[in-house]
């Protein structure tokens, strides 16, 4: 694969180099916040390799949503990504 | 080393293990000024206590529906205590003055074939019978509550005051306020001698922080969990206690919400929301007991997780509530708890050794804190005439005490 | 579980990197199967990240201390021999029976069977809780190292560089070459402390004098670049952006004397620590390492005390990717050895080459190890401050779970605490926190910390959607 590849964040349109994990699209774009925490604040990636679970993002590639570690997971055409829980069903 | 002063004088009860049990009942004999002393060899609420899920399940658990032929007396017996339960966990807050993070919004124990049902239908009868009000539901009804239900699900019996606790800290409050009212608690403190004196008393040897104490006590009450008949054993007594390696998983924290204990009347399965939001998935499924060197059964290493069980306790969990599959498994856990030769509590004191009691085999979460308050009330010589433990005394198994040479 | 056929490798490595590539290839030469299972899609570690971006060079990997490292890689990556099952993490791993049985996660899931187990997981930067670490744009140096190899980004316009360690030398001439400027290095130590402590090391450090020339250029250039390094300056708050949803500056006390730096992004560097979450779930001895985590035990073999478990690189201790690649080469030698595919004069003959030149290394590696200790350089906490980043559970939660249920040193340790207070029951499972909650307890009872106990560790090693689990392939 080669060529920017286009994703959504937050219901935006982003475009990220093929290969880029959703976490490097996700700062690329100028998104350091990934998530809100209990108390309210706004929360970032700490470690980029997998280890602290920071990044943790919802994300949907033709078979519903999961919890993944945006550091780990590689943007794919079509890919949907939510910072905040979606309903479940 | 820390040391601590030695109680004032000898306790009159030495109790042995600091699970919810021990430390209950160490409340229950604080509070009418019995001097008490509870060892605790490793740090208190360690074991079974602080491992299980924390469901407080008050139907009829699916084990006795699945082999129905060991006699139902006994398993009606139990409907009854678990009704006094009921009142005991919905009064615990108060009497121990602290949150402990108690739901008792109700439980479903679903069905998913007509096998089910019909298990359902039974089950409901008997509990009638035995006073405890459960509520049959179909699947139209059962989803109305709670949404998040599979079409499969058939049908399901409610029972209103279920629910679930934190395990992780009712040990501590019992314990907290047994100190407060004068008992002495000991943890890293191991009970290493134990033996009757002509005088029909318990010579224990305790090894701690503080050092080697060896102590002569009119009662004592062995609280250990798997470890009890190891430990009456040294008394030359048996119990048919046998370890169970248990495994229970846990998810991140999310939705969708679930305000009730979910069971399965045909499938190993236990399923609940925590306070803080994770979902609690066990009820039954096996790990593995690490051996020691000379091929035993190590008590004190956690078992190992199983893969098999693993999965199917999660697939269990989604066929039910097919939501599920989006969240994570953050925590697969394992613990031992113990299984009495009949499936049923041993609590009380043991014919051949008086003044010796014990209570584990069980469901000691549930009927952890009744137990716990009918046992210290035995041990005072206070137990009402129809005493609702009576059913589960040790006296059941005597026959394996006959040949015991005491003192 | 489901859909899913066990094939019985002779060698199952956990980890990619120098180590674990070291050990595969040592292991396929004698004609064994061997299988690298890594949570990275592409084989290299984290020093050796590669460029994701279809067709972006590595420019970095032609630098003088990754060329080593990179013949191996290239090694690696040509040697067809190798099973390399990128982009999975391990769930469960167990040794049952004559195997070792691993449930992999990743887009879907697996199991394999090995006859020897080789855990090659390396390390992680210590995560030190301060006020404001919690901040987005605050990251491990790893972080924006790795971001930088891998994904050629820079996440910030004024990066500021914090901790003990002289790594900060070399991510922040990287960062000149991608074209930013760092707004700082701020080591927390004084130039005299950090001499202090290397000189004891130095002699036998000049037996590999490269990396010490390397990190004195650095520093010229930097300064030369117009990068400020200040030495006993130590970050003490990290200050949100106006908007209250990044980092705006970090309060930076320089020779005492407390000071504002304006920085949108920082970069964590007090030290690594082993990644020991898979040893020790599989009941592996483990030992404190130096200076925080836990170092997995072994034999000259590079085995564990699980029969049949090898670890090498940095599980065993952070010593640096050139002495994993040694290690790697040791346990390699010593399970081919072991399942008979080599015979025992061949053997020592790659042993003691590898010894030799793990300990050559020895030298640099203490030195590094003493100019970087943090011991004496950990940030003040607030009471609200985060120590468990997971479950958002600040300091002050932690320390009364210490002082109200943990009574003796005897009972519980750390796992004690976490029951009462949710400390490391997060999706993390305690990597982040479980050094900072050990510290506390080491100071509320009075104990050096390697008396602390530390958390139990359990299975899954990473957060997996449960749907993964029971789906069938």
């Amino acid at each position: 694969m080669t060529g920017p590849v286009s994703i959504t964040i937050d219901g935006e349109a982003v475009t990220a180099p093929s290969g880029a994990s959703v976490a490097a699209a996700m700062l690329a774009s100028g998104r350091q916040r990934f998530r809100d925490d209990t108390r309210g604040s706004s929360r970032g990636m700490f470690c980029n390799m997998g280890t602290c679970c920071e990044c943790m993002v919802w994300i949907s590639h033709g078979t519903g949503w999961t919890r993944l570690r945006a550091c780990l997971v590689a943007v794919a055409p079509g890919m949907a990504v939510l910072r905040q829980e979606p309903e479940l069903a | 080393m820390r040391s601590s002063a030695p109680p004032s004088r000898v306790p009159d009860v030495l109790i042995v293990g600091g699970g919810l049990v021990g430390c209950a009942c160490a409340f229950h004999l604080a509070r009418a000024g019995v001097q008490v002393l509870l060892a605790e060899a490793s740090s208190l609420n360690a074991g079974a206590s602080g491992q299980t899920a924390g469901s407080l399940h008050f139907q009829i658990e699916r084990r006795f529906l699945e082999d129905d032929g060991n006699g139902s007396g006994e398993i009606d017996r139990i409907v009854s205590l678990n009704r006094l339960a009921i009142e005991e966990w919905a009064g615990l807050e108060n009497a121990l003055s602290r949150d402990l993070d108690i739901t008792m919004d109700g439980g479903l124990m679903l069905a998913e074939n007509e096998a089910d049902l019909a298990l359902l239908q039974q089950k409901s009868a008997r509990e009638a019978a035995a006073g405890l009000a459960t509520r049959l539901l179909d699947a139209g009804e059962a989803r109305a509550m709670l949404p998040g239900l599979s079409p499969t699900v058939r049908g399901a019996a409610f029972q209103p005051h279920e629910g679930h606790a934190n395990p992780r800290i009712l040990a501590d409050a019992y314990a907290d306020a047994a100190r407060q009212l004068g008992a002495t608690i000991r943890t890293g403190t191991r009970l290493d001698a134990l033996s009757m004196t002509e005088a029909r008393q318990y010579r224990a040897t305790l090894v701690g922080p503080a050092g080697v104490e060896t102590l002569v006590v009119p009662q004592i009450f062995v609280a250990a969990g798997a470890w009890t008949a190891s430990i009456v054993g040294r008394l030359g007594l048996q119990l048919p206690l046998f370890p169970v390696p248990l495994s229970l998983n846990v998810t991140d924290k999310g939705g969708p919400e679930l305000p009730y204990l979910v069971q399965h009347v045909g499938k190993r399965l236990s399923l609940k929301q925590s306070e803080a939001g994770n979902f609690l998935i066990g009820g039954g499924w096996a790990s593995r007991f690490a051996f020691r060197a000379d091929g035993s059964i190590d008590l004190d290493t956690p078992p190992l997780p199983v893969a098999e069980s693993v999965s199917g306790n999660l697939q269990a969990a989604i066929d039910v509530m097919p939501a599920l599959r989006h969240r994570s498994l953050v925590r697969s856990w394992t613990g031992i708890t113990c299984i009495s030769a009949d499936q049923l509590p041993i609590a009380g004191m043991l014919p051949a050794a008086p003044g010796l009691f014990v209570a584990a085999g069980g469901s000691m979460f549930t009927m952890g804190p009744v137990i716990a308050r009918l046992l210290a009330a035995q041990i005072m010589g206070r137990a009402e005439e129809a005493d609702p433990i009576a059913p589960f005394t040790p006296a059941r198994f005597a026959h394996l005490n006959a040949f015991a040479v005491l003192p | 579980m489901t859909g899913t056929t066990d094939k019985i490798y002779d060698l199952a490595i956990v980890g990619g990197g120098p180590a674990g590539q070291a050990a595969a290839l040592q292991v396929a030469a004698a004609g064994l199967s061997v299988c690298v299972i890594d949570e990275q899609p592409l084989p290299g570690g984290q020093v050796l990240r590669q460029p994701a971006a279809a067709g972006a060079g590595a420019g970095w990997m032609k630098a003088a201390p990754y060329r080593r490292l990179a013949a191996q890689h290239a090694a690696f990556v040509a040697e067809k021999r190798i099973d390399w099952i990128g982009g999975f993490s391990v769930h469960t791993a167990s040794r049952q029976a004559e195997h070792f049985r691993l449930s992999l996660v990743g887009a879907t899931s697996r199991s394999i069977s090995a006859r020897r187990m080789l855990i090659a997981a390396g390390c992680y930067d210590i995560p030190v809780p301060l006020p404001g670490w919690t901040l987005p744009g605050v990251m491990s140096a790893g972080a924006v190292q790795t971001l930088l190899k891998a994904q050629g980004i820079v996440p910030g316009e004024r990066c500021l560089l914090f901790g003990t360690h002289p790594l900060m030398l070399v991510l922040a001439e990287q960062i000149v070459a991608a074209g930013h400027r760092p707004a700082a290095v701020c080591f927390a130590q004084s130039q005299r402390q950090m001499l202090g402590r290397a000189l004891p090391h130095a002699l036998r450090a000049m037996r590999t004098p490269g990396p010490l020339l390397a990190g004195l250029g650095a520093m010229a250039r930097l300064r030369r670049a117009g990068v400020p390094v200040h030495f006993d300056a130590s970050v003490q708050r990290l200050v949100p952006s106006t908007d209250g949803n990044g980092l705006g500056a970090a309060e930076v006390a320089i020779a005492g004397r407390t000071c504002s730096i304006d920085a949108d992004l920082a970069a964590m560097c007090f030290g690594f620590m082993p990644q020991s979450d898979l040893p020790r779930a599989m009941r592996a001895a483990v030992a404190p390492a130096h200076p925080a985590g836990w170092r997995t035990l072994n034999d000259a073999q590079m085995m564990t005390d699980v029969p049949g478990l090898y670890v090498a690189g940095e599980t065993v201790g952070v010593t640096g990717a050139d002495a994993a690649m040694a290690e790697g080469k040791i346990a390699g030698a010593a399970i081919t050895h072991d399942l008979g595919a080599l015979d025992a004069v061949s053997h020592a003959r790659i042993a003691s080459a590898a010894i030799r030149q793990r300990e050559r290394l020895n030298g640099f590696a203490d030195l590094l190890a003493a100019m970087a200790d943090p011991r004496e350089h950990w940030p003040e906490v607030e009471a609200d401050t985060l120590l468990c980043r997971c479950e958002d559970v600040p300091c002050t939660e932690v320390d009364r779970a210490i002082l109200q249920h943990v009574d003796t040193a005897a009972s519980g340790g750390a796992s004690a605490a976490k029951l009462r207070c949710r400390a490391g029951m997060g999706p993390c499972q305690g990597r982040g926190c479980e050094h900072s909650v050990m510290r506390r307890m080491a100071q509320a009872r009075d104990l050096p910390v390697a008396d602390i106990a530390g958390f139990r560790a359990r299975f899954p090693i990473r957060p997996v959607p449960l749907g993964s689990l029971v789906d069938p392939d």
